[in-house]
Formats: structure tokens, sequence, C-alpha cells
């Protein structure tokens, strides 16, 4: 049983944490480049798994339900760069932050005022899982892990290897000199929010396949993406990844110690016990920002 | 008419209480404290339980302040270490900590059935009269204490150098002072407010539960701190006042538009409440009596 | 809904003390309305039931007064919205007491919303009645002043443990969302469970609002239970059935679970395969008695649901309709406490059994001592005032929801 009980336990941790990791990896752009912790990113979740509900109008599958929610993701967060962060863009970060959970707030109410507070369920067939060693897999596993590597090495492969890329680095690591090098930071800027949108349109729909699509779920989401976010150092997209697998698998491999109800806080424990020893969290090196 | 404006009073009171917290917190030293419930929830339980054991009120409401300062010492040397917005949001993940232990530790807390029968503040004080008179003077007198703590501190050479802390530490450094004690001070000092306010609650509503300590009530002090100006003491009242006038003129809106259904009405109170922090960042950073300081 | 301060003295006057005068003040003030505060989840985690509950006080309220009011005054209802939150509902039932200057406070759902609501009612001698299901409710009324419709989280569990072992359940296992009302009755079965000589395998309490339960389930499920009781809402239940089947493991496991979370919801959002064989139990209406038949057709007509889809919304009726009776039982003597130290006395077992105000009033002018049997129960109250509704037990069929059978509980 020991062995098997923490396989699962692990496998778990690993599934969870990869949701919450998408999620922090569009809070890890954002807090990168635009510098600050951007609250409204799990109430984009919210709509992009709103969203996908559409995806069986387009066509069959997962992967419709998955392309709606990133649309409607990518929209509505470059729309708020456009009438919110970017006029706020030479103010202080904490006015940002602010914003932010107001537009979060904003946003919620949106979506309750005109579709209520019932969940919704996207009409895939539900399939039993494959046995693997001591472990269950079900489909929806493989397409989490998938998503998140996928999604992982092309946040990567955009910021290494593309002119855009390179330029939002040198915005991330210092706006002023990007701007004197003429670097125009809009242009950046806007790409940013895109894929930030894409991210937790992906997110949102991922965790709506996993569970139940709910006003709330963004927002439940949020806290431990921020975890994550600077547990594996802001601006890091592997890090954020890592950050978020690595309280997933703290939360669930604690339980058999201190119970199911407070996982939670063993998340917080981590981190705070992390920052205590590493203050900038655990990937300082490989961020944007330094 | 006159009773229920003051039960509405009492609960502004209560908020501009951890608003002027908040105030000295940010306003006067750019901390972002996101933990302001847990603070709260701690000064309400320690008041609560303390009198469910015996003590008398005159006891229980400093101890429930002084809980607040005692769990708050360790944050603010946290603080010291962190970048902001890192500090902004281990502090949410505190607070929502600290309710966790709340609803698991049932021996103490009562869990998540909560805590009924708490003493109410006339009769708790002994105080014969009208409980919501009592209790909006005693929580008006708490204010007022308050207030003048604020203004001393904020004029005192401690506030002057709280003040050129926010404005540019390094500064302050070369001075030969050390921020960081300074910081710590006033964080523990303040988050003093924050538990009192959290004991008159307690023995407001008389019933204690851990959903009752949720982080919107902390972006709750953060809008009515914004509304009313960070790093103005007066500005703190009022906006708790505004913000309570809006919650709770929002069920007498009803009565007007009959078109929009309760449950409607809750979105529309939080749309609101997310729109004024929009629009008051973008185009009032500085709050709607705020002085130059603000958020900007 | 303002209305002039003076009339408002003339009302409280005629409450407070006039009694003395008899008969005729209460036909002096005959035109005073007598005002009724709602106070009812309208919004928030009670909002599937608030509006209903709402609807059901006024309807009893006109039936009242199509009957020409209680002692010739007619019942004004003032709704208030608690938002199911302690404090929203503790200023709202202060502008319902201060300024909409109500004689009576019904209709709160949430266990927390009772208890914060309960304290302001009674310091203020108004008597309270509510839908909640925490034992604590019936402790801390020490004034006798506090009304409950519903079944005890307790006797939820009792029923639970009836039931289970009436379907020859050996070994059952227990998850609960961590708050009172799933606590309650997770505990509830056990503790009757046990006193049966029974075990329980395995029990969890989980957190919710999470991803995924399956390190729960698993645990659940290592124990091999034959049946999981479950106390829980429909976004958990959702998920943990369906990653229950998922993972194939105890394909034959059979699932308890309140009739709140095991709805048609349940079987639209997880399909036929997965709810298959699902028992839910829920507290339900005096269904056989004439009272809901006249409950449930007004219900229909007034909100064009089902009086079935809303079993709170029965009790509120009752709630009024039991009020209107109590007033109507001595007219000479109007105050709140007065009013509710009557309840009892409309509620009693040796008195005519009545279904409707009309009938009630009939009966009580005619001098006889009567027996309200409400649409949501036979009322009956304890010594607590607590009720024992009838729970019904219905099994998942091919994606419908079939009614199996009627559980009553020991009184």
């Amino acid at each position: 049983m020991g062995f098997s009980l923490f396989a699962n336990l692990a496998f778990n941790g690993l599934i969870t944490g990869l949701v919450v990791s998408l999620l922090a990896l569009s809070i890890t752009l954002v807090f990168g480049i635009a510098r600050f912790p951007n609250a409204a990113a799990g109430d984009v979740a919210t709509v992009g798994a709103f969203a996908g509900l559409l995806g069986p109008l387009a066509g069959g599958g997962t992967l419709w339900i998955i392309l709606c929610g990133m649309a409607a993701g990518a929209l509505l967060s470059v729309a708020f760069y456009f009438l919110l962060f970017r006029p706020l863009a030479g103010k202080s970060a904490v006015s940002s932050l602010i914003a932010s959970i107001g537009m979060a707030f904003f946003v919620r109410a949106a979506l309750t005022f005109f579709l209520g507070h019932d969940q919704r369920v996207y009409p895939l067939p539900i399939v039993r899982a494959m046995p693997v060693g001591p472990l269950r897999v079900q489909p929806t596993d493989i397409e989490i892990v998938v998503a998140a590597v996928l999604a992982l090495a092309a946040v990567f492969s955009i910021l290494h290897l593309t002119p855009i890329g390179k330029r939002m680095r040198a915005v991330a690591d210092n706006a002023e000199l990007a701007r004197v090098s003429g670097i125009r930071a809009n242009r950046v800027l806007v790409a940013m929010w895109l894929i930030a949108g894409l991210l937790a349109g992906l997110s949102g729909t991922l965790l709506g396949v996993k569970t139940v699509v709910s006003p709330e779920m963004g927002w439940d989401l949020l806290m431990p993406a921020f975890a994550a976010t600077i547990l594996g150092t802001i601006g890091n997209p592997v890090g954020a990844v890592l950050g978020g697998v690595l309280i997933g698998l703290a939360q669930e491999l604690s339980t058999p110690f201190v119970g199911f109800t407070y996982k939670l806080g063993v998340g917080f424990l981590v981190l705070l016990v992390t920052l205590l020893i590493r203050p900038q969290g655990l990937f300082a090196k490989n961020s944007l920002v330094r | 008419m006159l009773s229920y404006l003051l039960a509405v009073a009492v609960v502004a009171l209560i908020y501009s209480l951890m608003t002027l917290a908040l105030n000295l917190q940010f306003g006067f030293t750019g901390l972002i404290n996101f933990g302001v419930v847990g603070f709260f929830a701690i000064g309400a339980y320690t008041s609560a339980l303390l009198s469910q054991a015996g003590l008398p009120l005159e006891l229980t409401l400093p101890c429930a302040a002084l809980a607040a300062g005692l769990a708050a010492w360790p944050v603010a040397l946290l603080s010291l270490r962190l970048r902001i917005e890192y500090f902004a949001i281990v502090m949410l993940g505190y607070a929502e900590t600290i309710r966790l232990v709340i609803s698991q530790e049932e021996w103490l807390t009562g869990g998540v059935r909560g805590l009924p029968g708490i003493a109410s503040l006339s009769v708790g004080l002994g105080i014969p009269g009208d409980p919501t008179l009592v209790a909006f003077a005693l929580a008006l007198a708490c204010v007022v204490g308050a207030v003048l703590v604020s203004r001393r501190l904020v004029h005192s050479p401690f506030g002057r150098m709280i003040q050129a802390i926010r404005d540019d530490e390094d500064a302050v450094r070369a001075l030969g002072k050390s921020p960081g004690r300074f910081k710590v001070a006033v964080f523990v000092v303040s988050c003093l407010f924050v538990g009192l306010s959290g004991g008159l609650y307690a023995h407001y509503i008389t019933y204690l539960a851990p959903d009752q300590f949720g982080a919107l009530l902390t972006f709750y002090i953060w809008v009515a701190m914004i509304l009313g100006g960070a790093g103005s003491v007066g500005g703190a009242l009022v906006g708790s006042a505004i913000l309570l006038g809006f919650i709770e003129g929002s069920r007498f809106l009803h009565d007007l538009l009959p078109g929009v259904s309760a449950v409607e009405m809750s979105s529309v109170r939080l749309g609101v409440i997310g729109l004024s922090m929009m629009l008051l960042m973008r185009f009032r950073p500085q709050g709607l009596l705020g002085g130059k300081a603000g958020c900007g | 809904m303002e209305r002039p301060v003076l009339s408002m003295r003339q009302v409280l006057l005629a409450a407070a003390g006039v009694a003395a005068l008899g008969i005729a003040s209460g036909q002096a003030f005959a035109a005073e309305p007598f005002l009724v505060g709602a106070l009812n989840p309208v919004s928030g985690a009670g909002s599937p039931y608030g509006s209903g509950m709402q609807k059901a006080i006024a309807m009893a309220a006109d039936e009242i007064n199509a009957d020409g009011g209680a002692c010739g005054r007619q019942i004004q209802v003032v709704s208030e919205d608690t938002q199911t939150s302690p404090d929203a509902a503790v200023l709202a039932v202060k502008k319902l007491i201060d300024v909409n200057k109500v004689q009576v406070v019904m209709g709160t759902w949430s266990s927390g919303v009772t208890l914060a609501v309960m304290p302001i009612t009674t310091a203020a001698g108004l008597p309270e009645m509510n839908t909640s299901g925490a034992p604590a409710i019936s402790t801390e009324d020490k004034a006798d002043l506090v009304w409950r419709f519903q079944a005890t989280n307790g006797r939820f569990g009792q029923a639970f443990a009836k039931i289970a072992k009436e379907r020859g359940f050996k070994r059952p296992a227990t998850m609960a969302y961590n708050n009172a009302s799933g606590l309650g009755n997770t505990e509830g079965f056990a503790k009757a469970w046990k006193e049966d000589g029974g075990k329980v395998v395995a029990s969890v309490v989980y957190e919710p609002k999470q991803a995924s339960y399956r390190s729960e389930l698993q645990q659940i499920l290592a124990a091999n239970p034959d049946v999981v009781v479950m106390g829980s809402y429909l976004p958990d239940t959702t998920i943990i059935l369906r990653e229950w089947y998922q993972s194939g493991q105890n394909p034959d496991l059979k699932w308890i679970i309140p009739g709140w979370a095991a709805n048609e919801k349940l079987v639209e959002a997880l399909g036929p395969d997965v709810t298959q064989g699902v028992i839910a139990v829920d507290s339900i209406s005096n269904e056989n008695a004439p009272s809901y038949a006249h409950f449930a057709e007004a219900y229909k007509k007034a909100t064009g649901q089902p009086a079935g889809s809303n079993v709170y919304a029965a009790m509120t009726y009752d709630m009024m309709v039991l009020w209107g009776l109590a007033m109507q039982a001595d007219c000479s003597k109007l105050t709140p406490e007065a009013i509710n130290g009557r309840i009892r006395g409309v509620d009693s077992a040796s008195g005519d059994k009545v279904f409707t105000f009309a009938e009630g009033k009939k009966a009580l002018e005619a001098g006889k001592a009567i027996n309200y049997q409400g649409a949501s129960s036979q009322l009956a109250f304890d010594q607590y005032g607590d009720v024992t509704p009838d729970f019904s037990l219905s099994v998942v069929e091919k994606g419908e929801i079939v009614r199996k059978s009627v559980v009553t509980i020991g009184k």
C-alpha cells in the first residue's frame, strides 16, 4: 500500500499542480514584463471556461472547447490592456494590482449578472481511466500534461527564439532602456497580454474539463497560482510551472500526515519557508526580472 | 430608522478602524497588507473566546488588540525581506491560513459550526441601554482614539520618519536610521487597531464563523481606503462611510429598480465595487479627498 | 413601504398594552396592517431557494388577506435578502425591525445566518422562524422565540442511517464538505449508525473549491466501503462522482447523497451511467396532506415551478399560515410575544386538524382548539421548537430520479 499510496498522491499532486501552473504561466509573464501581480488572471480564465461552452457549436471534442476558451481569454486580456493597464503603466505596481482586483470583481459580476450562478459542464463523454502501474490515468490527465508542456515550450520559444520575444525580455529587463533603444513597448505589451490571455483561457478550459464550469472557479485558482508564480520567481516561465508542481506535490503528499483539510495551508507553508530562505523565489537566475 | 442607521454606522466605524490601520500601513509606509481580515479574525476570536472563558470585556478587548499585534510582529519582520508585491501575496495566504486554522481547530474555535452566543457589548460591559447605541458609542470612542493615535504618529518625528521611508527609503538609510525598525513598529501598532475592531465586531454580531473572514473583507477595506485617499486620516472615515453607504444602500435600491432581482443586485454590488476600484486607479488614485500621496 | 410615524406609534401602542381594552381595541385598529419580515437567502449560496421562499410567504399572506385578514388585520410582508451571509443578515434584520417595524421575522435558511439573527430578534422580543439545521439553534433559543421548520442535521443523519440499514449496507464510509451542514449530516449519520452497533469504515472531511478530490476519494476507496454517505453540495459531488467513475475502482459502490446535491442537475452533468443507483435523500413536504396539495397548486401558479423543486418554500409558507392562526387564536392580544406564546396552541395534538388558514380561522371562531397540519410537515413542535419532517428516498435509474419510499424517523 505504501508505495502505491504515495505514487497516487504524487500523481494527483502533479496534475493539480499543472492546472495551477498554466495560470501561473500567464501571471508570471505579466509580472515579469508589466511588473505587477495580475489578480484578474483567474477571472480571465473563468471567462475562457465559459466561452469553452461554445466549443461544441464550432465542432466536437476538447480541442474546440480549448480553442474557444483561449480566443476569449486573449480578447478579454487585450481589451483590458487598452482600457485599463496601458493608461496605468506609468504608475506604481500597486495601482495596477488594485485595478486588476477591480477588474476581477467586475468580470465575475458581469458573468453572474448575465449567466447566473449555476454550474455547467462540457458535453464530453466520461471514460474510465487506464491503469498504469499503481496509477489510474484519465484522458484528462494526459491532456493537461500535454497542454502544460506545449504551453511552456511555446512561451519559452517565443521568449527566446523570436524577435518579439527578444524585445519582451528587453522590456522586462529595463523598460526605459528598451524604449531608448527604439523598442516600441506598446507592441511588445500587446503581444504579451495576448499570450497571457491565451494561457489563462487554456487553464480555465482545462480546469472546466476536469471539474465544472462556475463563475468562481478562476478566482479560486488565483491564490495557488500566485503562490506558484512567486515560488518559481516572477518572470520565470519554467519557475512558474515547477512552482505549481512543487506546491501540488507538497499539498497532496502531506495529506497522510496533516489530513486533507490542512493541505492548502501546507502550500502556503512551503511558499513561506522558501521565501525565508530565498526571498527572490527558487529560480531567480533565469528570470526575466533581475 | 435611527436605530438602523446606528447599526449601519457601527459597522462603518468597525470598518474605519481597519481602514485607519491600513492607511497607516500603506498610506504612510507603502506596506501592502492584503491580510487585514486575518488580523481582524484573530482579534474577533480572541475576544470572543476569552469572554466565553469568563473574562470581562474590559480585558478581552485589549487582549484582542494585543493578539493581533503579536500575530503581526513576525509578519512585519518578514516584510523587510520581501519585495512589496511578494509581501502582498504572502499576506493573502497568511489570512487564508488563519481562516483555515479557525475552521479546523474545533476544540478551540467551534470550527466551521461557528461560535454562537457571544456576549454583546452592552451585556458584556454591563452598560444598560439600547445595545446598538452602546455599540455605537464604544466604536466611536475607539475610532476617535485611533484617529488621535494616528495623528500623533503622523505628526511626530517618528511619523515624519515613516513618511520619509515611503518617499525615499535609501535616503533614510543614508541618514543612518534603520527604516526596518520603523516599518515593523508601524505595522504592529496599526494591527492593534485591526485586532480591536475584530473584538468590537465579535461582540456586536455575537456570532462568529470562519465564513465571515474571507478575503473579500480585505478588499472592502482597501476600497474604503482608496476612496478616502491613502495617507489621509479623515479620508479613512469618509471612505468607510461611503463604502457602507453603498453596500447597505443597495438594499433600498431594489425598491427603486424593480427590474433587478436580488440575485442580480448581488452581482451589481460586486460589479460596482470592481468598477470603482478600476476607475479610481485610472482617474483619481489620490482618492476622493486624498492629498498628494495616493497610490500613484 | 414608508409609513407615517404617528400611525406606527399607534400600532405599537395597540400592540404593547391596550390589550386591556379587550376586543374593542383590536377592532379600533382593524385598518392597520400587521407587518411581517421575510428574511430569505435570495442571493449567495441559498439563492436557488430564496426567491421561492419569499414568494411562499407572500402567497400565504395573500391567502390570509383574502380571507379578511387575521383578526381583521391585513398582513403586509416586507422582504429582505440575507445574501446568505451573517454580516449582511444582521444589518438586514435591523432594518426590518427598526425601519420597517416588523413584528415577526421568518425564513432564514443557513444556520450561520439564523444564529446571527436570533440574538437580535430575541432582544427585540420578536419570534424568529427558520429552516436551518444546526443543533446550536435549539440550545441558544432560551426565550422560546425561535421556531425551526426543517429537520436538524442530526435528524438528517438518522434518516441516512435508517436508509443505509434498510438497504442492507454493512460497510459505510462518509465524505463531508467542511462546513456546518456537511459535518452535521455525516456526523449525525455516524452517531446513529454506531448507536445501532454499526461501524464506519472510513471518513473524510474535505475543503471545497479544489480542482480534484482524487486523494480524498482514494482514502475512502482503499477502505473498501459498500456505500459512501455524503454531506456535500452540487459542484463537489459532481467532481467526486466523476472521478470515482473514471477511476474504475469499486464500480459497485453506492452513494447516499442529500437531495440538494443529488438532483436533476447532477444527473444532467454526469449522465445516466455515472449516476446509476445513486440514492438521494431529502426532507420532504407533508405530501399526503390537503394543505400540501393546496400549497403546491398555488406555488405552481405563482412561480411556474413545481413545489417539489423547493422544499423550503413549503416551510416558509407554513410559517406565515401558522403565525396568522396564532394571531387569530386570541384577537385581544396581538403583541409578538403573546402571539408567539400561542403557536403551540394552534399546533396542539388534541385539536381539530385544519389544513388552511381559512379552515383554521373558522374553527377558531367557532371556539374550537386546532392543530394546523402544515404543507411542509405536520409541524408538532417539540420542546425546542423543532419539527420532525419525513424524508424521501429516491434512486437514480437510467437518468431518472425515482422516488422509492418515504422514510419516517422516530419522534
